[in-house]
């Protein structure tokens, strides 16, 4: 075939599927036929210059020369005569005091940046949870124990604070005599109850996964995984920290209630996180 | 130097490959090829065939026939009186829903090593045998019944706010399953029937946790959407897998790229020394 | 009419030196024009979707066809790209023009690194290029970032919390930064607009200013070439810039946008419906971001739980693979034309490329380069590849610790060692190995003259 039947033939197939293009869009369009339709055009006309370039043209191989990109050190001597810098630098002193304004003013035209965002302050150390607080789960309905199947895994919040997302809480029901807890922390999980943080401390992402027969979460983004018998340490995966244990009782009426906050920050670490602020009343 | 060039210009030696037009060709069919991986490697799709909607009847098996089969065919791991061995755990109160959801599905018998993850294969035995068999393991103390779900279009909606809730974090947004760790593979859902997904959340079969605890009008939603997800198409073309990142980065390295690759190839090849 | 402009702009003087301007033709050349159009494309369709898009986290209730999402509180942003999928004709697959655009972008900029830094096309006088370059690659992993995190859908919303994450890490100033950005607790609602004035503001502009400085450099300073015959340090050889190179180069810009194209309408990508809007109790997994942020998400998967507190400041895990290593990449990246001036002592100049072969030590720090950051890739998708492989996520991941000491390793041995080995036998690896050549000698015997 010659170039000139193959330029011809890539021109026709694009201006039809133009055509067909504006008739696509007119009757309501489909992404499968427009991408196939702008694919031919395009590519019909893509392959028409190429073809026309490759074959219709003269495309002798010819050379240039490449002249110095310096320049030659008459012209640097003009121009640095021109730009003269010594009759500016030999006022050193304005030039220094020139210097601090500049840098000066830079810090202070900085500062609005400032107002993008607030200052950390507590946020990253204290969650929604409080003595008392009842946990309720995605309905804002409390919870008991004797609702939970075992092997269960329920999202749970403090009350009041359904989808807060630092106080998302995992209540997994286990038989009690399976916990292995460190001291004290049995205490906090009543009849094999017990709930942990839901933010990852390597990532933040929610610690969704759980393998029931196994009583470990592994967390989707990163698999840090977690045994939840044991408190929640890592097992496995770059999480260095075990998820946070919520504290937990019964109150009169056999709901679970939190008995305070986590006792250290939940998800991510950050570098003051062994300093928490004075506790507030 | 004018000479040098006079070589370039005729029939002379290049330096650089020659790409011959049927190489080209070779490397366009095989990053087209490179498709059939991908379609392969996906852990399964929502392509297959739709399952039937067929609810099993209830209390129609017969115990005695049951226990004949289940001495056969299930005793040796679970047990003569299925109370469990090393290699089975005990079936006294896993209920109809439990036998119903392993047999029909036919994860039991199974196949693996005692311990490994049991998977969907052709059930073993026919509908009837079936029956039979989880009337004697219901009959081996009380456990949840076969639930009766149902399909209700109008609950897709909260039924795709629970699925995102309980069910993505293992079997994926698009239900088409993923790694859980630990060995264990959330299964893709696309060949579940709406029974079989209801057994599921009622009784937490491997490693799934157990939501029995969740109403029977949430269970219904759940069902619902994942009926929904079987039957959906595909807006935008291709799925690749429908899990996401990887296989599209995979596509467009391979088909994208690639495609440009030989492009620029053709583009710069020199035709005219290959004519002449 | 050209007269027209003439007499106004002068412009027949630029035409004599523009038009007939020489340049090397070699496919290889021709990489970095696919990423130029790929961003072309990228422009077009982006401000389509602009025209579209609600950067808004404000909750609307969506009323679309899609059912399982209809009733539901969304952000507008979110509801705006459902909208723009599913109710505006073409719609769907501008958006998937552009989301594939972006993702072939990277990989064009990537293979267009790849070859720069192979053939030595860095070296003096081009540095500034190449330091103009890691800054667009940077501009363009920016891009992709933000742009993808636009919909505010349930994926892109947990690398959100991911990056988030990893800045509080950074001692110091980490919670600042991070609260800056976002304007508080992760997550916020100005997240959302904030990313869109990136996206669509300053990160074009810097974007497309560097494009130009860096065509501009390379129009100054003509384009290195290979040493094919007749090829000197003093001149170039090739074709005239118009008509052959303008043709070859448009036509090369329509065939990438027709590759694009096809790719827009026949292969679904980030379908947002299905993974819903952001909701940050909840995760869909497999969870991976875009591919070109793979290695980093690779990282945080390999990198062991190493997390201490020294002096009261506490150093968590995510820091090292999150911010230290990339940093360390780039900044190897950035200095390694001055590194190697210095270690070679070679302070001239190079318009004539080395082959890959021509600098095996190179090369093979190159491809062991390379090998890391595939092997992170990699290692960003674990839990898919103990998928395919059929292992478990932990094994995998052991393997993949394993490769990511070993096989840059290994690969940077075998490759200097093929390296060498063509240098010596000067055989190109497309042609016949050469033969063994024979001479007849005097006294009738023979003897064996080497390759030629």
């Amino acid at each position: 075939m010659t170039a000139q039947r193959g330029v011809t033939l890539a021109l026709v197939a694009s201006i039809v599927a133009s055509m067909v293009l504006i008739g696509l869009y007119l009757a309501g369009g489909n992404p499968q036929l427009e991408g196939i339709g702008l694919a031919i055009a395009l590519g019909g006309l893509g392959a028409a210059i190429v073809i026309w370039a490759n074959a219709l043209l003269d495309n002798r191989v010819e050379a240039e020369e490449r002249h110095t990109l310096a320049s030659s050190a008459e012209q640097r001597s003009i121009a640095r005569e021109a730009l003269d810098p010594e009759q500016i630098s030999r006022r050193r002193f304005l030039v220094r005091l020139l210097a601090g304004a500049g840098g000066v003013l830079t810090a202070a035209l900085v500062l609005p940046a400032f107002s993008l965002g607030p200052q950390p302050g507590s946020d990253l150390f204290r969650t929604a949870w409080r003595r008392g607080i009842r946990v309720v789960d995605t309905n804002n309905r409390p919870v008991r124990p004797s609702s939970l199947p075992l092997d269960s895994v329920t999202t749970v919040f403090p009350e009041g604070f359904v989808g807060r997302p630092d106080s998302q809480t995992l209540l997994i029901k286990v038989r009690p005599a399976d916990l292995e807890l460190p001291d004290g922390r049995g205490a906090w999980a009543p009849d094999g109850c017990i709930a942990y943080s839901k933010v990852c401390t390597h990532a933040g992402c929610p610690v969704g996964l759980y393998r029931a027969r196994e009583h470990q979460l592994l967390c989707p983004c990163h698999q840090s995984t977690f045994d939840v018998l044991r408190g929640a340490p890592p097992v496995f995966g770059p999480a260095a920290r075990p998820l946070p244990q919520l504290p937990m009782e019964l109150d009169a009426q056999g709901n679970l209630v939190a008995l305070g906050d986590f006792p250290e920050p939940i998800g991510p670490g950050f570098w003051d996180m062994t300093h928490p602020p004075p506790a507030e009343s | 130097m004018a000479a040098g060039l006079d070589r370039l210009n005729g029939p002379a030696i290049m330096s650089g490959p020659m790409p011959r037009l049927s190489a080209l060709a070779l490397v366009l069919a095989g990053t087209l090829l490179a498709f059939v991986p991908i379609a392969l490697a996906a852990p399964g799709g929502s392509a297959g065939p739709r399952p039937t909607n067929d609810p099993p009847t209830l209390d129609r098996g017969n115990p005695a026939t049951g226990q004949q089969v289940f001495a056969a065919r299930c005793a040796s791991c679970h047990g003569s009186d299925g109370t469990g061995t090393v290699n089975g755990p005990s079936l006294l109160g896993v209920g109809a829903a439990a036998a119903d959801f392993e047999l029909r599905t036919g994860r039991m018998p199974s196949s693996g090593a005692p311990g490994s993850q049991a998977v969907r294969k052709p059930p073993a035995f026919n509908d009837a045998t079936i029956e039979d068999l989880v009337a004697y393991v219901s009959s081996l103390g009380p456990g949840p019944a076969i639930p009766s779900p149902r399909v209700d279009p109008a609950t897709v909606s909260a039924g795709q706010q629970l699925f995102i809730g309980n069910c993505a974090p293992c079997h994926g947004a698009t239900a088409n399953g993923g790694a859980v760790g630990g060995g264990a593979l959330a299964p893709p859902l696309d060949q579940a029937t709406p029974v079989e997904v209801a057994e599921a959340l009622l009784i937490g079969p491997g490693q799934m946790p157990v939501f029995s605890g969740l109403s029977d009008s949430d269970r219904n939603a759940i069902v619902s959407y994942v009926d929904f997800l079987q039957a959906a198409d595909h807006p935008g073309g291709f799925s690749i897998g429908g899990i996401g990142p990887v296989p599209e980065g995979f596509v467009a390295w391979v088909l994208g790229l690639g495609l440009l690759l030989v492009i620029i190839v053709l583009i710069a090849h020199d035709w005219r020394r290959e004519a002449r | 009419m050209l007269g027209w402009i003439d007499d106004r702009l002068g412009t027949a003087s630029w035409a004599r030196s523009g038009l007939r301007k020489i340049f090397p033709d070699h496919w290889s050349f021709l990489i970095g024009e696919v990423a130029l159009f790929c961003l072309v494309v990228l422009v077009l369709t982006g401000v389509f979707l602009t025209l579209f898009y609600v950067p808004d986290a404000t909750e609307v209730t969506y009323a679309g066809p899609w059912q399982p999402l209809q009733g539901q509180q969304v952000s507008a942003a979110f509801n705006s790209v459902m909208r723009l999928s599913f109710e505006v004709r073409a719609g769907l697959v501008m958006r998937q023009i552009h989301h594939w655009a972006a993702l072939v972008f990277v990989a064009a900029i990537a293979a267009h690194l790849l070859r720069v830094f192979l053939t030595g096309a860095f070296r003096k006088p081009r540095e500034i290029n190449w330091l103009v370059g890691i800054g667009l690659l940077l501009l363009a992993l920016a891009m992709g970032i933000t742009g993808y995190s636009l919909p505010d859908d349930l994926l892109s919303g947990t690398g959100l919390r991911v990056i988030y994450s990893v800045v509080i890490a950074i001692p110091f100033i980490g919670p600042y930064l991070a609260f800056l950005v976002f304007g508080g607790e992760f997550p916020t609602a100005e997240i959302v607009s904030r990313l869109f004035v990136f996206h669509v503001m300053l990160l074009p502009a810097l974007l497309i200013g560097g494009v130009l400085i860096h065509l501009a450099i390379l129009w100054r300073q003509k384009h290195s070439q290979y040493a094919i015959p007749g090829a000197t340090e003093h001149n170039v050889v090739g074709r005239s810039f118009w008509p052959t190179q303008v043709f070859k180069s448009t036509g090369l810009a329509i065939l990438t946008a027709a590759v694009l194209a096809l790719m827009g309408g026949l292969v679904q990508i980030n379908p947002i419906w299905a993974y819903g809007p952001f909701d940050a109790t909840t995760v869909s997994a497999p969870a991976q971001p875009d591919w070109y942020v793979g290695w980093l998400d690779g990282a945080l998967r390999l990198f062991p739980p190493i997390e201490f507190t020294v002096l009261g400041i506490t150093i968590p895990s995510p820091f090292i693979p999150g911010i230290l290593l990339p940093g360390i990449a780039f900044g190897i990246m950035s200095v390694w034309p001055f590194l190697e001036a210095r270690v070679r002592h070679d302070t001239a100049e190079h318009q004539l490329l080395d082959g890959p072969r021509g600098n095996p030590m190179r090369t093979a720090f190159g491809v062991a380069g390379l090998l890391v950051f595939v092997v992170l890739t990699l290692a960003g998708g674990n839990d898919v590849l103990a998928i395919v492989f059929g292992v478990p996520v932990e094994a995998m991941t052991e393997i993949l610790r394993v490769a990511i000491v070993v096989v840059p390793l290994l690969g940077f041995g075998i490759t200097y060692r093929i390296c060498a080995e063509l240098r010596r036998t000067r055989g190109h690896p497309m042609e016949r190995a050469p033969a063994v050549r024979l001479r007849r000698t005097d006294d009738g015997g023979f003897e064996e003259i080497g390759p030629e």
